[in-house]
């Protein structure tokens, strides 16, 4: 399958950089799925499941990551996200996650715990 | 003349001086690559960003969003001034204090948002409209740089404010630091567009859900990024700063050490001198 550049971007590192043949993440208009040759195309992200099937040095894997609010930007050789935060699911504390969208009052906290915990549950 | 004692204790006491400004340069070192590092790991993102935002102003021909817009022409401006939390290094803070003043100068009662505990004291200092402070040093920058701006753009689209303006320290070299006074908001579009308009004809890029919607969740992210990357680049700039401070004040220690070695050595050789006199001068009279 045709692979582009994929790069995953947060605010303090860089999370991913390789290759993918897929890339789906959550916009604000729903889920879109990105192969390669994509028309050019910038979108905002909400939370949500960044799914992606991508290939680096440690070889090819399923990359399914709950990402916080960012931004899209697709190019037919490459397809960058930002994001503010991006949780594996190891990383992922349900209890706590629990607790925090019990308390959460801000929608965009609501929204990325829901996604924290719709990954830990597909997991 | 001071006597060898009191020299001796002199020099002891700026030994430990310059032990102490010798462990501080050390620590500087140390922090200035930890700072660069954290400002290396934000450049990705600063960039793809700072892209995003290019291709953005491009597409767009007309863009309502309050950020784009003049500001209340009648309000105060609105300034954040950004220092370290610390001193011992040099004139780093004072210099960007000074910006600021000139600053508050030109555009008299604007509203001051201080980010470092030096810039906090000089704003309490110089009275006027002081608005929240936070240090610059927490746990999450990033997390204070979102307060900042959030604070900073409701005042702004409140039209409590007429423009935010940030003066903080630019680090041209691990020698060099100098201030800066950025306006942040509103935002200039030829600032952003940059040459990307002269570089022709882009391909048609397509905006999800529209170039809008997407621009005007991206300028609040921008504006976040853009105290955020300020904050790290005080932070290494302040570590400079403190190594050159701290290795001058070594240099000076040794310096003075030495002077005062001197004026000890040669103190204790003239007392020798004197008794060695005595002795002879006392012998010489039994003899005669």
């Amino acid at each position: 399958m045709a692979t582009f550049a994929f790069k995953l971007i947060a605010p303090t590192r860089v999370l991913f950089e390789g290759q993918a043949s897929l890339v789906i993440a959550v916009t604000t208009e729903g889920e879109e799925g990105i192969l390669a040759g994509h028309a050019p195309f910038v979108g905002a992200l909400k939370p949500g499941v960044l799914r992606a099937e991508v290939s680096d040095d440690s070889g090819s894997r399923r990359l399914e990551l709950a990402t916080d609010d960012g931004f899209i930007q697709a190019l037919p050789d490459r397809v960058t996200v930002l994001v503010e935060r991006a949780l594996s699911i190891e990383e992922i504390d349900i209890e706590a996650t629990r607790a925090e969208l019990a308390g959460a009052v801000d929608p965009d906290a609501i929204a990325f715990a829901e996604a924290k915990l719709r990954l830990a549950r597909n997991a | 003349m001071a006597s060898v004692k009191d020299l001796r204790d002199q020099i002891r006491s700026l030994k430990n001086t310059q032990q102490i400004t010798k462990a501080m340069k050390q620590v500087a070192a140390a922090k200035i690559r930890r700072a660069e590092t954290a400002q290396k790991q934000a450049r990705p993102y600063a960039e793809t960003l700072g892209e995003m935002l290019r291709e953005l102003v491009g597409a767009v021909s007309r863009i309502d969003h309050p950020f784009m817009n003049p500001g209340n022409a009648s309000a105060p401006s609105g300034m954040i001034l950004m220092t370290a939390d610390k001193g011992l290094c040099g004139a780093f803070n004072a210099n960007v204090i000074r910006q600021g003043e000139s600053f508050l100068r030109e555009h008299p009662g604007a509203a001051m948002y201080s980010v470092g505990v030096k810039a906090r004291q000089a704003v309490r200092r110089l009275g006027g409209g002081e608005r929240p402070t936070w240090p610059l040093n927490a746990p999450s920058k990033l997390e204070v740089a979102r307060e900042v701006a959030k604070a900073a753009s409701e005042a702004f689209i409140a039209g409590e404010i007429s423009e935010i303006v940030l003066v903080s320290s630019k680090m041209l070299s691990m020698l060099v630091q100098r201030p800066q006074t950025l306006r942040l908001v509103p935002v200039a579009r030829e600032g952003i567009a940059g040459d990307a308009e002269a570089s022709g004809p882009k391909a048609m890029v397509e905006f999800a859900p529209s170039p809008e919607a997407v621009l005007s969740q991206l300028l609040p992210k921008y504006l976040e990024f853009t105290i955020f990357s300020a904050m790290l680049e005080t932070d290494a700039a302040f570590f400079a700063a403190q190594l050159v401070a701290m290795n001058n004040a070594t240099d000076n220690a040794g310096k003075l050490i030495d002077e005062y070695t001197i004026q000890m050595n040669n103190a204790r050789q003239a007392a020798i001198t004197k008794e060695l006199l005595e002795i002879v001068g006392g012998a010489e009279a039994l003899n005669g």
